[in-house]
């Protein structure tokens, strides 16, 4: 299945819509293949990420980490993520995945591209690279990196690196699913790029069976202060 | 017409008039003024405002300018750019879209880079290719030949007006490798940015088709617009730059400004401000001043007729009064309670009726104590010394036995009897127009002639003589019926020409007669005495003759005798001549009856 996931970088534009919906759940693929060697009976936790005007968050990580059990071993997986760059921006804005994940910057645009990084997570930075190339970094560290293109201010792109294999990135309408957790005690952790500091709340599961609330948050975001790709208002006017 | 309409028929309409002139006048006077002062200034501010907005444009401009100048040298000057710029993988296409990123961080709509040769590598504006960026490569030109660490300029970018700036990127100083050119749009939304801080309306127009001038950036509608794009074009170089220009809306104070252009024809700046608001405060003033000069009119409506009710009412007080005083009413008296020239005259009048009736009561008392015709004479001619020489008929008339009766009689009964007599006498005397001279004790003396001259004198005299003869008949019955003694008297007339005129002291004095006629009268009422004469009535021929010579003759005048039918013409019988004392010649006498 993964490598359907890392096509030719001629057709990465055509993988790129259904490869940022995968790994949505791809938290949960790992989740499921721990499950398969967990003493108790998995359990399924939805979530539902809202800001404080109660409009739906996408975009937001939540992660659970266990309180009673040790950390699970993770086991990254052993073809990279794609983040490729397409019409001058990242095409995925947040990504979600395990220390010691390989992360793979596909340039599937028309102009050359550059990446880098001073988050201190993973510091890195390629030199400006053109269309085609796909230079890859593994990330070995925990932490929130956030990738930028020094000729393309408007780039902007997060990577989210967990020591947990429990952990699901909110969909457009706010909501997330987290599957094959065992029941017991966990911190739940919310991160989003406007949260100021990681929300955090001691939650415990049930088995299966047991219908368990969904997990909600609501989040007091900061303003966007995304810079805007003005291709289209270049030249609109004095400003 | 004039002199019609100004014909006030009251006084108080005058004042009113005359007060509503001068005040209207006044006002209006003070209105135009006001006015004018008030526009004179509304444009001088604007004026002055559109000045100060002028200023502040160009340094707008410059400001904007020396912004990207210092952004565009911060970015060539940085050695990572340099670096990126100088990469060998960077191709045109993602230098354009590095530009676009640049754009954004210096503010500066499009960004080019050039060549030191003009000749441009890429653009962050999609379309701007060679050609279009043309300006550009002019001003670095220019630039380059002029060796200036910068140039700015105005020029067409894709046809619409921008300013072009143009910076080296030295590598190293001043070794120019690249020119960034960057640009900003003279748009629509620069003219309002300009028009929110300064109020100012500005329009951009290019002029070189005078047929069709061409708004290139305004903060107008655009039909106001098109108006202003006209009126540049329609504008001569020697002009004064401030014009006012009528607009849909308003009055605009107009500047007009010319900005030359990068290898073009130069445009047309147009800065204006409306009149409205900076009248507006004007026109405050003036409905205030309006509304004050209504109050002040009808103010002075009021006060006009208030002082005319004040001076005419008693005005037409003073009329009435007159009128009293007119019809003989001398004893009204009129009360104005004022101290003011008005005042006076009533105080005048007041003293006239005063002096009216004192004057009247001294007629009085002069018609008692003189003859009604003296009194008159006295009061026309006045009191003087002196007189004239006239014909005079005079007549002496004289009780007889006075003297024993005196004896016999009380004082009182006396006098009683006396003036009982005299006022008969008097009557009849007064009836015939003689004029009483004097009493003298019993005596009377009555002068026909004088004051007035009579010309049938002696007609009357005689003809009161008989009549006084009469009035002692009746009186005598009388007294005879109350038992008492009759009366006997005797009457002498005498005509001549004497002397007559006021007789007397400075003090006191008399109207009079003197003269030997006089003398001969009282001789002939003497005569009268004489038994063999048989006449109570004697006169002389002088009065014989001048009753011949009057035009009444043998009539007397029916005026102021009595009704002729009482009358007959006195009749003469001659009593021969007398000697009288004193006259040397003696004189022919006559007896009346």
């Amino acid at each position: 299945v993964l490598s359907a996931l890392f096509p030719h970088p001629a057709g990465c534009a055509l993988a790129a819509q259904p490869l940022r919906g995968k790994l949505a759940t791809y938290g949960s693929f790992c989740a499921v293949a721990l499950a398969f060697f967990a003493p108790l009976r998995a359990a399924e936790l939805a979530c539902k990420i809202t800001d404080t005007k109660n409009a739906p968050v996408a975009d937001a990580i939540v992660s659970l980490v266990p309180l009673d059990a040790p950390p699970p071993t993770l086991a990254p997986p052993s073809e990279p993520v794609l983040i490729s760059q397409q019409g001058e921006e990242f095409q995925t804005f947040v990504t979600p995945i395990t220390v010691g994940t390989m992360v793979t910057f596909p340039n599937a645009d028309k102009v050359s591209h550059q990446v880098y990084s001073q988050s201190p997570a993973k510091k890195f930075a390629f030199p400006l690279y053109k269309p085609g190339a796909m230079p890859t970094v593994t990330f070995d560290r925990p932490g929130v990196i956030a990738l930028g293109c020094n000729i393309h201010d408007w780039m902007l792109a997060y990577v989210v690196v967990l020591e947990t294999p429990w952990f699901a990135k909110t969909s457009a309408d706010g909501t997330a699913t987290l599957t094959g957790v065992p029941p017991g005690r966990y911190r739940a952790e919310v991160w989003h790029p406007r949260l100021a500091k990681t929300e955090k709340r001691e939650i415990t599961l049930a088995a299966a069976g047991a219908p368990s609330a969904p997990l909600a948050f609501s989040l007091a975001l900061k303003p966007d202060r995304r810079i805007r790709h003005s291709v289209e208002t270049t030249g609109g006017g004095y400003k | 017409v004039a002199a019609r309409v100004f014909r006030f028929r009251r006084f108080g309409y005058r004042v009113l008039a005359l007060l509503l002139a001068l005040l209207c006048a006044a006002l209006g006077t003070t209105f135009w003024l006001v006015s004018a002062a008030n526009a004179a200034n509304a444009r001088a501010h604007a004026r002055a405002n559109l000045e100060l907005g002028a200023r502040y444009y160009a340094a707008a401009i410059d400001q904007r300018i020396e912004f990207l100048v210092g952004s565009a040298s911060v970015m060539s000057g940085d050695d990572a750019i340099k670096q990126t710029l100088r990469e060998e993988s960077l191709d045109a296409r993602t230098l354009a879209s590095l530009l676009v990123s640049y754009t954004q961080r210096v503010g500066a709509p499009v960004i080019g880079l050039f060549d030191p040769e003009g000749r441009q590598l890429a653009n962050s504006e999609p379309g701007m290719d060679n050609e279009n960026a043309g300006p550009f490569a002019h001003l670095i030109a220019r630039a380059t030949q002029a060796d200036m660490p910068q140039a700015s300029d105005y020029s067409y970018l894709k046809n619409e007006l921008h300013v072009l700036v143009a910076v080296p990127l030295y590598a190293p100083y001043p070794v120019i490798i690249d020119w960034f050119g960057l640009a900003f749009p003279i748009d629509r939304a620069f003219a309002q940015k300009i028009k929110d801080i300064t109020r100012i309306e500005v329009t951009f127009v290019a002029t070189e088709n005078p047929a069709a001038p061409r708004v290139l950036a305004t903060t107008l509608s655009d039909v106001a617009a098109q108006i202003v794009a006209r009126a540049a074009v329609a504008r001569r170089p020697a002009e004064e730059p401030v014009a006012t220009l009528t607009l849909p809306d308003d009055d605009y104070v107009s500047l007009f400004q010319k900005q030359d252009l990068l290898g073009e024809a130069p445009i047309a700046v147009v800065l204006q401000r409306p009149l409205g608001p900076e009248l507006a405060a004007a026109h405050e003033l003036e409905s205030a001043v309006l509304r004050i000069s209504v109050v002040a009119l009808c103010l002075a409506t009021l006060l006009a007729l208030w002082i005319a009710r004040g001076v005419s009412q008693p005005v037409q007080q003073l009329a009435a009064h007159t009128q009293r005083i007119a019809r003989g009413d001398y004893d009204a008296r009129i009360a104005l309670d004022r101290v003011d020239e008005l005042g006076q005259l009533a105080d005048a009048m007041n003293a006239m009726s005063a002096g009216l009736a004192e004057r009247d009561r001294v007629r009085d008392l002069l018609d008692k104590n003189v003859s009604p015709e003296v009194a008159a004479q006295l009061l026309r001619d006045g009191a003087a010394l002196g007189g004239e020489e006239r014909e005079v008929t005079i007549l002496f008339a004289d009780l007889r036995g006075f003297t024993t009766l005196s004896e016999k009689l009380t004082p009182g009964d006396l006098l009683g009897l006396l003036n009982r007599y005299l006022d008969r006498m008097s009557a009849a005397i007064e009836e015939h127009g003689g004029v009483i001279d004097k009493f003298i004790g019993d005596a009377i003396m009555a002068l026909f002639g004088a004051p007035v001259a009579q010309g049938d004198a002696a007609d009357r005299a005689l003809a009161a003589a008989l009549a006084m003869e009469r009035a002692l008949a009746e009186l005598n019955t009388e007294l005879s019926a109350e038992g008492k003694t009759p009366l006997a008297l005797g009457i002498g007339v005498n005509t001549a020409r004497v002397v007559a005129g006021n007789i007397g002291s400075h003090r006191r004095l008399n109207y009079s007669v003197i003269g030997d006629g006089v003398n001969v009268a009282a001789r002939l009422q003497s005569l009268t005495r004489t038994p063999e004469y048989h006449t109570n009535i004697i006169t002389g021929a002088a009065t014989i003759a001048a009753c011949r010579r009057s035009p009444s003759s043998g009539a007397p005048s029916s005026v102021l005798g009595p009704p002729s039918s009482v009358l007959r013409p006195p009749s003469f019988r001659p009593l021969g001549r007398v000697q009288v004392k004193g006259r040397a010649e003696p004189v022919e006498i006559f007896a009346v009856w």
